[in-house]
């Protein structure tokens, strides 16, 4: 049996570091990595779910472990490396409102704040330690989702974000191991949430890489022009490549 | 009794069945609406010879009140109305090719699914179940809006995923929230509507006020409210039109529904003005932005759409002030608001496919190519700001004397804005009337007109004929279903 201060201290770090995954989503740019922090992210999750297992002994927390590895760290990360191949996106470019660094100084305000909020509005339930940070992360992690969805272009991004806020509220309820079926049927609407959206976007194509294909379209235009004029004067073109050599 | 539950889902899931297997598109409307229909009845006959409130299963997680089989009575009427129109429209969708044909079976099995959803969202005790069938509402409208094979409808339908979803995880936390404080409370923790209310007085206020606050972030975002809104003017305006009359009348009540739930539980504690001052500020604040935006709006059914947000304002500061007679008058509201909002959707639908386009620069000689769906803009803009003898106008009266008799800055406030979106509609449909080309030699005048189905034209006499007759005579069975839904509500 692990020693209960040990397992309070070692609960507490794993949901420092599920904070600090949400941290590393708001910066980075690049949909692979993004992918790989959420399945890390998620795998925290499953990690934590055991060792609140091993202190509570309630079995829920064993499905839920199972439940969440099965989704949200295998098939959901599967799917969406399959749809951003498809999609062939490999980087965020543009920013909404905030670009990653103010985005980064922002949810470390939003979380100074939830933490002030919260010690205030729980203060009369007398909860553990360990659940207040529970508690704490876990809708900080919501509202840094929230961030990463209003803040990025991407539609692709933007299911991450939407599935980080759905992490925070699953760390929130690991907490309460009675809440009854309603965690189940959360990842359940996960999973059809996703397979719409990415249904939706396999209807049509994503509407940043349309604008992204106008912004294009000018210089695109302008070189087919050039190349005709080239073109016509034969020999022209090598001329130039000579100068620029 | 205990039966009606799942006959309910046994006749949902038979619909969706044979919208499935049915090869021809008139199958599949008649399907729907028989759906729709048998829902009326059901719950027609569950209003009249059951003893309400009943709970089902053991764990009570759902059961039927006077307010449940009210608003679904409302919902499956929309839906009916709807399917009637459906078939002409999506006829002259497919000619005008913003719809293709494989797609008419999954806009039937989507609307079929979204009418149990919502159906079972409104016979949900259990707070949590009531918003996984809320969520489960925006996928399915979500699916909806993007039958249509615009880009612009995907847009629309993420723009409605993203908002809509993200602000029910805020809801969700809120439910959490309750959760923990009714565990600590009463030893064993619910979110069983009637297990809160009961012991609503019981609970830490300050809590119980913090997860109302949250819960109502997603409900509001559901009923379009101000900041919460910005899908539902692209999702109105994008939607298919028996679509939108649907996401207007019954998606929107949703919200307001959880949100009367809700705020039913704080009443009786000690935090109830607190929270009759957020819905009051949301319900201005939606009522402002809904007025300023419909003034500069040229698109038709944003313009509805905007009016949509302006109603749920107008019902937020009634269920805000709170008293009975508000209570009563908002639940009436939401009745008249969603039978006039689908007339005029219906009517919007006839001029998307007469100018293929619902910009009011492109709508020419609408009275004389159109009449009747001016005819349904006209009556439905004169009953929308509440003017008699329509039903909106009695509502509209009664809510504004209770907000006198709370207090007369609010009235005065609550006046200006609706002055506003009154002024708003004459610009707007004099725009659209007055756009004439009599010599034939601007774009409107070689239309040829487009001629709407007898269903349309139908469901459009048949609501201005419903709202006109509300407004006249107010049946006695209504009165009583309000008042014994008000006191079941606890105001």
């Amino acid at each position: 049996m692990i020693d209960p201060v040990l397992m309070d201290n070692l609960i507490k770090v794993f949901i420092n570091i599920i904070l600090a995954t949400a941290a590393i989503i708001i910066v980075k740019r690049d949909i692979i990595s993004l992918i790989s922090t959420y399945t890390v992210q998620s795998f925290l999750l499953v990690v934590l779910a055991m060792l609140l297992y091993l202190e509570s002994g309630s079995e829920l927390l064993i499905y839920l472990a199972v439940l969440t590895l099965l989704s949200k760290v295998l098939i959901i990360p599967h799917f969406m490396k399959s749809t951003q191949k498809k999609l062939n996106i490999k980087r965020d470019i543009e920013f909404h409102y905030l670009n990653p660094t103010s985005a980064l100084f922002t949810s470390i305000f939003i979380v100074l704040v939830v933490y002030v909020f919260l010690s205030r509005v729980l203060a009369e339930l007398e909860l553990s330690n360990v659940f207040f940070l529970g508690a704490t992360v876990g809708i900080s992690l919501t509202f840094m989702g929230m961030i990463i969805v209003f803040s990025r272009k991407q539609t692709i991004t933007n299911i991450i974000g939407y599935l980080t806020m759905e992490n925070g509220v699953l760390l929130f309820s690991l907490f309460l191991t009675e809440l009854p079926m309603i965690i189940e049927v959360l990842i359940l609407v996960d999973l059809i949430m996703l397979t719409l959206v990415a249904t939706l976007l396999a209807f049509g194509i994503n509407s940043p890489i349309e604008e992204f294909h106008e912004k294009i379209n000018p210089f695109v235009r302008t070189s087919n022009w050039l190349a005709k004029r080239n073109g016509n004067g034969n020999g022209h073109a090598p001329e130039r490549n000579g100068e620029e050599d | 009794m205990d039966m009606i539950l799942s006959i309910y889902a046994i006749v949902g899931f038979l619909a969706i069945l044979l919208v499935l297997t049915s090869k021809s598109h008139r199958m599949m409307n008649i399907f729907s609406a028989l759906h729709a229909l048998t829902y009326i009845g059901l719950a027609a006959y569950a209003l009249m010879y059951s003893s309400l409130p009943t709970y089902f299963l053991e764990n009570r997680y759902f059961f039927m009140d006077h307010l449940g089989l009210y608003e679904v009575i409302i919902g499956a009427t929309l839906f009916f109305f709807a399917s009637m129109c459906a078939k002409g429209y999506l006829e002259g969708s497919i000619k005008m090719g913003e719809l293709s044909p494989e797609n008419v079976k999954l806009f039937y099995a989507a609307f079929n699914f979204l009418l149990i959803v919502v159906t079972y969202a409104f016979f949900s005790n259990n707070l949590a179940l009531f918003w996984i069938f809320a969520e489960l509402s925006t996928v399915f409208s979500a699916v909806l809006v993007v039958t249509l094979n615009a880009k612009k409808n995907i847009g629309a339908a993420l723009k409605y995923v993203f908002m809509a979803s993200t602000s029910m995880i805020f809801s969700f936390i809120g439910l959490i929230f309750l959760y923990t404080l009714t565990s600590h409370a009463l030893g064993t923790g619910t979110l069983n509507w009637d297990v809160l209310m009961m012991h609503a007085k019981g609970l830490s206020p300050t809590i119980l006020l913090a997860s109302f606050t949250f819960v109502f972030i997603g409900f509001a975002a559901k009923s379009g409210v101000v900041p919460f809104h910005g899908w539902l003017p692209t999702a109105h305006s994008k939607a298919p039109a028996p679509v939108s009359a649907v996401l207007s009348g019954v998606i929107t009540s949703i919200g307001i529904y959880g949100i009367i739930r809700m705020f039913a539980v704080l009443h009786a504690t000690s935090v109830a003005s607190r929270a009759s001052i957020v819905l009051i500020a949301f319900g201005l604040l939606s009522m402002f932005v809904a007025a300023l935006s419909m003034l500069q709006q040229v698109n038709l059914k944003k313009f509805i759409g905007f009016s949509t947000i302006e109603n749920v304002g107008l019902m937020l500061v009634g269920i805000g002030i709170g008293t009975p007679i508000a209570i009563f008058w908002v639940l009436f509201h939401t009745l008249v608001h969603s039978l006039t909002k689908a007339m005029l959707f219906f009517s919007a639908g006839i001029i998307h496919h007469q100018y293929e386009s619902v910009r009011a620069e492109k709508i020419i000689n609408m009275l004389k190519l159109q009449p009747l769906a001016s005819a349904g803009l006209i009556l439905g803009a004169t009953a929308i700001i509440g003017m008699p003898p329509f039903a909106v106008f009695l509502s509209k009266f009664f809510i504004l004397s209770e907000i006198a008799r709370a207090s007369p800055v609010l009235l005065f406030v609550v006046l200006i804005l609706l002055l506003l979106v009154i002024g708003a509609f004459a610009m707007f449909l004099t725009k659209l009337v007055s756009q004439v080309d009599e010599e034939g030699n601007g774009h409107g005048a070689h239309l040829e007109k487009y001629v709407a189905s007898q269903g349309i034209v139908l469901s459009i006499a048949a609501l201005i004929a419903a709202i006109t007759i509300l407004g006249l005579y107010f049946p006695q069975a209504l009165t009583d279903l309000l008042n014994v839904t008000v006191k079941e509500l606890g105001f």
